[in-house]
């Protein structure tokens, strides 16, 4: 079975967690070792740093690899840190850059229309997918806020944590047909064939939220979640790879 | 695959292994206020148990932890519907010593066949396991060398490393399971495991924490960490993966899974415990 991971990271945090993963050879030994195929990661420098160092590191990075897609961030561009939406999907394009994702309570900002409506509006016109982590850097409340202003915006939950946070989700699935949800930390006992059974399997999506957690517990989890074959593989790979293919950098 | 072992391919293929069948120390059961759980109910939770080779599951009904009024009775007529397959932790809330008091008169008609221990919940009662109000039901297990599952986490006033470590000191044939391991004090939990030969390590939510389990194999070794998952919480196929996943070996993997747990549960229930 194949899997595409949607949320994993590398490079060595501020803090030193348990088991860093420094660079992307580190990466690469631990997704062989799982049998995992192919990841959409970001460096956590993008974080912890700043955007722009974070982006570049992670671009050097991959740059070799085929099986690795980046996903960088981005901040308000009122004092024009970035380059225009355009030229900066061109930028990601260049650099096999499929995505962004947003820290804006971790780097001090609002992610709404006021902030950063043009990159928003860019978003959605080129259905560039946003990646976010109610674990890291965004709260739900933001979530929610930034999704009202943003109804048709390629938008992936991550890291929506282990106390089964579905009374979060649920209404933003039902109420958005581009939201999805990934897998890390939603550890809950036949979650994943509940969100199949009420909103389908395309909505979800794997994510291991490795480093910080292990590529292979959500992997088995889904492997033998109660859900038909078709349905593990669009979790696994396919529904990743078609937001991909949706995007229009 | 998620790893290169005889029995990661059996569990990966299968989702269990005949060979290594689980003891699941750390349950609960039914509804809770702040999750929703899509399989909380006994026979929802034996089939899950089912799926994944889990043998046995050992735990205290969520109405046991939070509700004075229900206490034991729903993990009681639980483990009475699936006797082969359950078995309960006596909760103790100190908030209420009037109701502690008739659970410990209760214990020995419940012991073994629902019974095999006690389970505290320090934190979220909000009373220290050192305190004196625990005192007759921390007497009775170490008299009798009962399991005792409590919650601990990293750091806490009521159920940290260092409260921990007083009440091991004070009753030393109690069999001390440590729930979630002190979470986040991963130095000072290897610590009292190494201090304590009557401390396990009980991994429920050291799952989710990439490098825990190595961590606890390398400095207190697998003979001392005991599978767990929070059931109905947590799916027991996502702790799997990550035993298989981790930089250990299928012996650790064993120790972990069954041999452990088979070693604390054979004196007391033989007949669901087998060798």
């Amino acid at each position: 079975m194949r899997f595409f991971d949607c949320n994993a990271f590398f490079g060595l945090p501020a803090k030193r967690p348990l088991a860093p993963v420094a660079d992307v050879a580190a990466l690469l030994a631990e997704m062989d070792r799982a049998g995992l195929e192919r990841a959409l990661v970001w460096h956590i420098a993008q974080h912890d740093v700043a955007p722009q160092t974070g982006n570049a590191m992670l671009a050097e990075a991959i740059a070799p690899y085929s099986r690795l897609y980046g996903c960088w961030t981005v901040l308000p561009n009122q004092a024009h840190e970035f380059p225009p939406p355009s030229l900066l999907f061109k930028q990601m394009r260049e650099a096999r850059v499929v995505g962004l994702r947003i820290f804006p309570s971790s780097h001090r900002y609002l992610a709404n229309a006021v902030s950063m409506g043009e990159l928003f509006e860019a978003m959605v016109a080129a259905r560039v997918p946003l990646f976010v982590s109610v674990h890291r850097g965004m709260a739900w409340r933001d979530v929610y806020d930034l999704l009202a202003e943003f109804p048709e915006l390629t938008c992936v939950i991550c890291d929506h944590g282990v106390w089964g946070e579905d009374r979060m989700f649920r209404p933003l699935l039902e109420r958005y047909p581009n939201v999805h949800v990934d897998t890390a930390q939603y550890l809950l006992d036949g979650g994943i064939e509940a969100l199949v059974s009420d909103y389908g399997a395309s909505r979800v999506l794997f994510g291991s939220g490795f480093p910080e957690s292990y590529f292979g517990g959500m992997m088995m989890a889904i492997k033998h979640a109660r859900i038909p074959q078709e349905a593990k593989e669009m979790i696994a790979f396919r529904n990743l790879e078609r937001i991909i293919e949706e995007a229009r950098l | 695959m998620i790893g290169n072992s005889d029995l990661a391919r059996t569990f990966w293929e299968h989702g269990k292994a005949a060979d290594c069948p689980i003891y699941d120390m750390h349950g609960h059961m039914g509804p809770y206020h702040s999750i929703y759980f899509p399989r909380a109910e006994p026979a929802d939770m034996v089939r899950t148990m089912d799926e994944a080779g889990v043998r046995l599951l050992i735990f205290s009904h969520h109405s046991a932890l939070n509700s004075p009024n229900l206490a034991n009775q729903p993990s009681i007529a639980a483990v009475r519907a699936f006797p082969d397959r359950l078995r309960a932790y006596c909760m103790v809330n100190p908030n209420y010593p009037e109701q502690m008091a008739r659970d410990l008169d209760a214990f020995d008609s419940l012991f073994p066949d629902v019974y095999v221990g006690f389970k505290f919940l320090s934190d979220y009662h909000q009373i220290p396991l050192t305190d004196e109000a625990y005192r007759p039901a921390w007497e009775v297990a170490d008299r009798r060398g009962l399991l005792v599952l409590a919650h601990t986490w990293g750091g806490s006033q009521y159920d940290g490393e260092a409260v921990v470590r007083k009440v091991a000191e004070r009753y030393p044939n109690v069999k001390f399971l440590l729930g979630h391991s002190c979470h986040g004090a991963w130095d000072a939990a290897i610590a009292l495991a190494n201090d304590f030969p009557n401390i396990y390590l009980e991994l429920t939510a050291i799952f989710d924490d990439r490098g825990g389990i190595e961590t606890f194999v390398r400095g207190a070794g697998s003979d001392r960490m005991l599978f767990g998952t929070d059931l109905p919480w947590f799916d027991p196929h996502q702790a799997i993966g990550v035993l298989l996943n981790a930089g250990i070996t299928d012996e650790d993997r064993h120790n972990i899974c069954h041999r452990n747990a088979e070693r604390l549960l054979r004196p007391i229930v033989p007949g669901v415990v087998g060798d």
